[in-house]
């Protein structure tokens, strides 16, 4: 979890006592509840994989109206999964827990996963990273994945540079993960000042 | 003296469909969705994706499987909108627990140990408390989908991503008055939605 924010900055001091009580039970919540997952592209608009799935020709090719459209592509997506995973599987990244990453408010669209792989004999945590939607940057511009120590950026997993929609990069994290609480990817552009933060997450 | 049976037949009574619209209540949009609503049914999908798709992370611990969760899971609300008893409560614990049953039946399906965290220690959550983390997270992510944007981005970099009041007025390019404005608007507003969620 990232630093955790401070209630009596977040709202003032203006307020009066019964909301205050109001507001610092959905801040607790807030802080209990951690944040939420980033949807993957193939839960965030079902319609389009339906569409997509039309192709294939033992496919409804009709539609007949939205609740249909979506009700089959749930049924679709469930039907072609097994096959799909099947094909996945051959060349996957041996992941013993992944982790979402979401864009920031500087880049909302942006998503990711980190897949963490076994921990070597070495010391090392192999880990393959899969951003989507980060925009490619000027020359010699780089994107950073950091793990995080109380919300602050703290020991780089390495640098990557993204040259389409989706990139996947090899990474690594020679570190005792336990003293992190996650991850943060940032921007690095020449001649800009500071690093912001595109992507961002937690070890839950 | 009028005979009845001489008259015009009574024009059929007008009856207003409700539509599915963003203001209808989970139990609302449930109750669409058994009559074959699909507008309804999309509703509910955009309110409930992310909370879901989290739900099934936490228990499954795999990216893959849980998205497989979430399609099941939908298509499992679909069939069964129709047995929503609204006189028995909202809408949301509903869905919450045809979710969390059909996420576990997942779990059980196959016969794979969980992933295991790395480093995994006994200070894992135990079943209560998982059970407990599950609900307070599946009703605060259920209530960020409804803020506006502008306010569930103040959250998200406040909570999430470690920021302090000044970086995320820096971050986003506005006032610090704007950035603790929207705060404790959003927060106000989180906790009117999670009152009526229930």
């Amino acid at each position: 979890m990232n630093r955790e924010p401070d209630f009596r900055e977040l709202v003032g001091e203006d307020v009066e006592p019964e909301e205050r009580e109001r507001l610092e039970h959905v801040h607790d919540l807030l802080v209990a509840a951690g944040p939420p997952a980033e949807l993957p592209p193939g839960l965030v608009d079902p319609d389009a994989e339906y569409a997509e799935a039309q192709t294939y020709d033992f496919l409804p090719r009709r539609r007949t109206g939205a609740v249909l459209a979506l009700a089959a592509a749930i049924a679709l997506i469930a039907f072609l999964g097994g096959y799909l995973t099947g094909q996945h599987k051959g060349g996957q990244f041996p992941a013993i827990r992944t982790v979402a990453m979401r864009g920031t408010a500087l880049e909302p669209a942006a998503s990711g996963t980190v897949a963490i792989g076994e921990l070597t004999g070495g010391g090392n945590w192999p880990l393959e990273v899969i951003v989507n939607n980060l925009p490619r940057l000027p020359h010699d511009g780089y994107y950073e994945m950091l793990l995080t120590k109380n919300g602050k950026p703290t020991a780089s997993c390495g640098t990557f540079v993204a040259s389409g929609p989706s990139v996947t990069v090899r990474l690594n994290a020679p570190y005792n993960l336990r003293s992190f609480n996650g991850w943060v990817v940032t921007r690095h552009v020449p001649g800009t000042r500071g690093h912001p933060a595109v992507l961002t997450t937690s070890i839950a | 003296m009028i005979d009845d049976a001489r008259l015009p037949a009574p024009a059929p009574r007008a009856t207003i469909r409700s539509v599915a619209t963003d203001d209808l209540s989970d139990g609302e949009l449930i109750g669409l969705t058994a009559e074959g609503d699909g507008d309804a049914f999309e509703i509910l999908y955009r309110r409930y994706a992310r909370p879901m798709f989290g739900l099934a992370l936490r228990r499954l611990g795999d990216r893959g499987r849980a998205e497989d969760a979430v399609q099941e899971t939908f298509a499992s609300i679909w069939r069964a909108a129709k047995s929503y008893k609204p006189e028995r409560g909202p809408g949301g614990p509903w869905l919450y627990a045809v979710a969390r049953n059909a996420i576990v039946d997942r779990g059980r399906a196959r016969n794979e140990p969980a992933v295991e965290t790395p480093e995994t220690e006994s200070d894992d959550p135990g079943p209560d408390e998982m059970a407990e983390k599950d609900w307070v997270s599946w009703r605060v992510h259920r209530a960020l989908e409804d803020l506006p944007e502008s306010q569930r981005a103040v959250i998200e970099l406040a909570y999430w991503s470690g920021f302090s009041q000044s970086e995320v007025a820096e971050h986003l390019g506005i006032p610090l008055g704007t950035v603790k404005t929207r705060t404790r608007a959003a927060l106000g507003r989180l906790a009117d939605l999670l009152e009526e969620l229930g």
